[in-house]
């Protein structure tokens, strides 16, 4: 091999592993939160969104059109900057980094609860009314535990994007994987090392998800649906 | 002696399309009525609104003297809140035509599903009564089969057990063997004819018209939304109907004949 060839390092990521930990737990705990708060508000916005009254459904459909449409970054850097100027209202960083992220991904999550919910055949619901349940009885019994069959693996693809977006926060100087991974490179030059570093961290956390996601489905398959 | 239902002068529209234009009939306990008519005629809808699975815009429904869905207040009729519905729907089982039996569930449990969320029953007794319901059906080896891996005609004879765990007062049966193949609506007849033979009053939305002359005391003939022609087999099959009832049913006898190949009778 010549000069030019290029010699792979390695030595520095486990020079740095404590703040690769770090940077782990933050992404992981910034991710768990946007993806409680996002499906929570989600839930919330599908009801609107389905609701008979015009009055509830247009402003809740306006609210997912605009998150669904505004790219994530604005929203982040925009929370961050824009809410202490019009409202005095600031944030630190991570908590910005949250509320963005989980505005951002609650109008997805709110499209998945409503398609699903709308998938499920009216007769399953008058099957339950006919035999005397209330609307809350057939939504719990039959509705919810169906559609929620549906709705795994667009749910477990959703939760996936929220683990990636979390790499946004990073412009606002929240330390998760990839942020610190930039300020690593700086300080050592080895950029490559660190940066396919990065990437095998979120696939080590990215594919187990996916994984689970998929026996769970098969099971279901096999056992409800041959 | 009072009827067990008394509909009287029913409404029912869908947008500007009137599907009811004033019915009223009346059943008797212990009486196997046939509805027969085309399709459009309005009787699936004349039937989910006697259990208010479509609500009528005039007229009333009455099961055993009270009336269905509604209640008469100072400031006019009102809308009967849910669980008092909830408790007139379970006097009045419905079988769909698609069966609409809840494929998470097994035989079993899509039979005891009711008496136990709605009712209260105890798990273990609910199971025990399932089980003698799926063996009145034939249907003792499929107990714990989930409806994926049931024939039409066991699926449908599930959800005939399904009503009958309501012990109701009537059963609704909502066209229950148009959905199955031709080698299975013999089995889900014979469930049917049988709970007629004990005496269970049924209402049955039908096309099949050797069935419906079989089984049942009274038939009536709908088209239009409106009653044309209502009466004992005899009368309806017989040169007595009324002009559109004998069109009706000689275009179904004679289709009867060709795929028999038979005279008919």
């Amino acid at each position: 091999m010549g000069d030019a060839a290029y010699q792979w390092d390695f030595q520095v990521i486990w020079d740095y592993r404590d703040v690769f930990a770090r940077a782990i737990g933050l992404t992981l705990s910034l991710a768990a939160l946007t993806i409680l708060f996002g499906m929570v508000l989600g839930l919330v916005l599908s009801l609107l969104r389905m609701s008979p009254l015009k009055v509830v459904r247009w402003p809740a459909t306006a609210w997912v059109e605009l998150l669904r449409a505004v790219p994530p970054l604005v929203l982040v850097v925009w929370i961050y900057y824009c809410l202490p100027i019009l409202l005095g209202l600031s944030m630190p960083a991570f908590q910005t980094a949250v509320l963005a992220l989980s505005l951002y991904s609650s109008a997805f999550f709110a499209e998945i609860f409503r398609a699903g919910l709308q998938s499920i055949d009216r007769g399953l619901v008058e099957a339950a009314s006919s035999v005397g349940m209330t609307r809350s009885q057939a939504l719990r019994r039959v509705v919810l535990p169906l559609a929620s069959q549906r709705m795994l693996p667009p749910l477990v693809s959703q939760c996936v994007l929220v683990v990636k977006n979390t790499a946004l926060a990073g412009y606002i100087a929240v330390a998760d994987i990839l942020y610190q991974g930039q300020q690593i490179s700086v300080q050592t030059f080895r950029p490559l090392e660190v940066l396919t570093t990065v990437a095998v961290i979120f696939l080590v956390l990215i594919v187990p998800m996916t994984m689970g996601a998929n026996v769970i489905e098969s099971h279901i398959r096999r056992k409800y649906y041959r | 002696m009072e009827p067990l239902l008394a509909i009287e002068g029913l409404h029912k529209s869908f947008g500007l399309i009137e599907v009811l234009k004033g019915i009223s009939l009346q059943v008797q306990r212990r009486e196997v009525m046939g509805f027969i008519g085309a399709s459009g005629s309005g009787k699936s809808t004349l039937l989910r609104c006697i259990n208010m699975l479509e609500v009528p815009e005039a007229g009333s429904i009455r099961l055993a003297g009270e009336l269905v869905g509604f209640r008469d207040t100072p400031r006019g009729r009102r809308l009967l809140p849910p669980r008092e519905l909830s408790r007139q729907r379970r006097r009045m089982a419905m079988v769909f035509q698609q069966f609409n039996l809840w494929p998470h569930r097994t035989a079993l449990e899509n039979v005891i599903e009711g008496p136990i969320v709605v009712q209260g029953i105890a798990p273990a007794k609910a199971r025990e009564m399932g089980e003698a319901l799926l063996r009145k059906v034939g249907l003792e080896d499929r107990v714990h089969a989930y409806p994926s891996r049931l024939s039409g005609g066991q699926q449908q004879r599930v959800a005939i057990a399904r009503a009958l765990a309501l012990q109701p007062e009537i059963i609704l049966f909502d066209e229950p063997t148009s959905a199955l193949d031709p080698e299975l609506v013999g089995e889900v007849l014979k469930v049917i004819r049988d709970l007629a033979d004990e005496g269970m009053t049924m209402i049955i939305v039908t096309h099949e018209m050797g069935f419906a002359h079989e089984v049942c005391d009274r038939i009536v003939f709908l088209a239009d939304g409106r009653i044309q022609d209502m009466g004992p087999p005899a009368h309806i099959f017989g040169a007595e109907a009324g002009p559109r009832t004998r069109e009706f049913t000689r275009r179904y006898l004679d289709r009867h004949q060709i795929i028999t190949g038979a005279a008919h009778g």
